[in-house]
């Protein structure tokens, strides 16, 4: 990451310098787009992949007796194909179990099939997606099998 | 090269979501589901093509037919469990495949692999690339039209040359293709005695057959008319589609991993970087072709010069063995033969599993390319243009 690019990306999220990261930057939700759109324009042109980690509410226990609620957080990939070294950035935003970030299909036309993926799966939306159908599971399937406490044990309909 | 190959096309790009009711036509629109199971989709694949008269006006593709969970399974399995199943991903290039995820382990246990384990990995990844190559190459011989490719003649020479990729992975491993050899800190099997010999003879073999293929295809006649102008991906859209790999650099998408982001031993090599500009059928063909003579290059290089040492970084675990990660996650791309293979991987915070571990298939964007590439073209192009993108479905689903 360049310098000019950290400055760009510090003054869009309001941050130090310091604090911005190639991996792992945790942005809010509605600085997701923007961000998107800053490192397109910055060379950051090839689109590398988006995943969505589910966390459940961790059960309540003496030591942490308000644990922190349900979220699903979204890291996207982006790679600068430069000949010679060739960087990536990556960033999460974190929305709640129910909630939806942005989508990039209008930056990155490889963001449709991946949104829907991680939609399917995991059960995150993605807000201005144009096609935000199920990839992998039948339509008429229950449920999102990548969420944490989604029971691998039990039957399913109509396999097992 | 004549000079219609040269010109880089104005991108034409077609709305991948059209309304059919926006759709004026004459005639009547038929609809024609190729696939699940058609010969062109290397695998179980469905397009839905949408048809006025024989030109595609709308593809739609539906994956999903050999997803078998193998992210949902990674969360349950011990990391060093995991390699076995990654086998079966991209079924063409396991050794790639098994690699790519004991790396990113690796990256977070914070584990190095020994110099001699790493050069291992190297020749392993290259050879696993030619015989990927030529299956690739093989089939679109067949996809193409037989008569080009003398029936199913190249097809069976490429798999003749692959099987002797094969034989050397079976002496060095004991299997023919789903390995098992890469571990979370090196490889499990040392090369044998006189291995190295036997590469060597290989590589004359397979360059001779690739001399064949050469001679059949590329300046046939036949072949240029069926390839050349046919499903054009321009520069910026496989750029945004994620289809990096020599799909991309058909596209002029100037990216290797091996050279721009290397890991092995390939920063202490000079990895030549075939790129077309065109961005068709021809010269997808191509630029595999080209990368097929350049592994075969790398692997002399290679196998001539195995350092000495130990191959893993502690004992090679036989067993399932419990490897400690404490929380962090990490993202690992590496070439394979079908463009970036991506292991994102979210370590448990205790626990010896992953809590989540994201495989980015580079099949799936190649896939996911489609509904771009087939409309405006005669449904006869649709079986090429799927043949070049060669796709393996194993790793689209996963």
């Amino acid at each position: 990451m360049t310098a000019e690019l950290r400055a760009v990306i510090a003054e869009l999220l309001d941050l130090d310098a310091d604090a911005v990261t190639d991996f792992g930057l945790l942005v809010p939700a509605d600085s997701h787009l923007a961000l998107a759109e800053t490192l397109q324009t910055h060379g950051y042109t090839a689109y590398v992949t988006v995943v969505a980690t589910h966390f459940p509410q961790a059960k309540a226990t003496k030591k942490n007796p308000e644990p922190d609620p349900a979220c699903i957080e979204v890291a996207t990939v982006l790679r600068r194909p430069a000949k010679g070294t060739s960087l990536t950035f990556s960033w999460r935003v974190r929305v709640p179990e129910d909630g939806a970030v942005d989508s990039l299909v209008a930056l990155f036309a490889g963001a449709d099939w991946q949104e829907r993926e991680q939609f399917d799966l995991v059960g995150v939306g993605f807000d201005g997606h144009p096609d935000l159908r199920r990839l992998m599971m039948p339509d008429d399937w229950p449920g999102h099998p990548l969420r944490r406490d989604y029971a691998i044990e039990t039957a399913h309909h109509p396999w097992r | 090269m004549s000079s219609l190959a040269q010109t880089t096309p104005a991108p034409v790009r077609i709305d991948p979501h059209l309304d059919l009711s926006d759709y004026e036509a004459d005639a009547d629109l038929m609809v024609l589901n190729l696939g699940p199971q058609h010969p062109s989709t290397h695998g179980v694949f469905r397009v839905k093509l949408v048809l006025d008269g024989e030109i595609i006006i709308k593809a739609v593709g539906y994956p999903g037919y050999l997803h078998r969970g193998v992210e949902k399974l990674c969360e349950k399995l011990n990391y060093s469990n995991l390699t076995p199943i990654f086998d079966k991903n991209d079924y063409l290039a396991p050794l790639i495949n098994e690699q790519a995820v004991n790396m990113a382990i690796e990256q977070l246990a914070g584990i190095e692999v020994p110099r001699r384990g790493r050069w291992l990995r190297t020749l392993l990844a290259e050879l696993q690339r030619i015989a990927s190559h030529l299956v690739a190459l093989g089939t679109f011989t067949l996809d193409v039209g037989g008569a080009i490719g003398g029936g199913s003649t190249l097809f069976l020479w490429c798999f003749r040359d692959r099987e002797l990729l094969l034989d050397l992975f079976e002496q060095l491993t004991g299997c023919r293709f789903h390995y098992n050899t890469t571990c979370v800190g090196g490889q499990r099997h040392d090369v044998p005695a006189g291995w190295d010999a036997g590469v060597l003879a290989a590589l004359e073999q397979i360059e001779r057959g690739l001399l064949e293929l050469d001679s059949f295809m590329v300046d046939n006649p036949i072949f240029i008319d069926r390839t050349r102008g046919v499903g054009v991906l321009d520069h910026d859209l496989a750029l945004q589609l994620g289809v990096h790999g020599p799909i991309g650099r058909a596209s002029g998408v100037d990216l290797d991993l091996r050279r721009d982001a290397p890991y092995h031993c390939y920063d202490e090599l000079e990895v030549p970087v075939p790129v077309r500009t065109a961005g068709d059928v021809e010269a997808r063909f191509q630029v595999r072709l080209a990368e097929t003579r350049a592994s075969i290059g790398l692997v002399r290089q290679l196998v001539q010069g195995i350092p000495e040492g130990p191959i893993n970084a502690g004992k090679p675990n036989t067993g399932p063995t419990t490897i400690k990660i404490k929380g962090g996650s990490c993202y690992v791309g590496v070439e394979s033969p079908r463009g970036e293979l991506g292991t994102y991987l979210v370590a448990s915070p205790k626990g010896p599993n992953p809590w989540r571990l994201k495989i980015r298939p580079p099949s799936l964007h190649a896939v996911a390319a489609i509904p771009w590439l087939l409309p405006g073209h005669n449904l006869s192009d649709a079986v090429a243009i799927l043949g070049s993108l060669d796709p393996v479905m194993g790793e689209v689903d996963r």
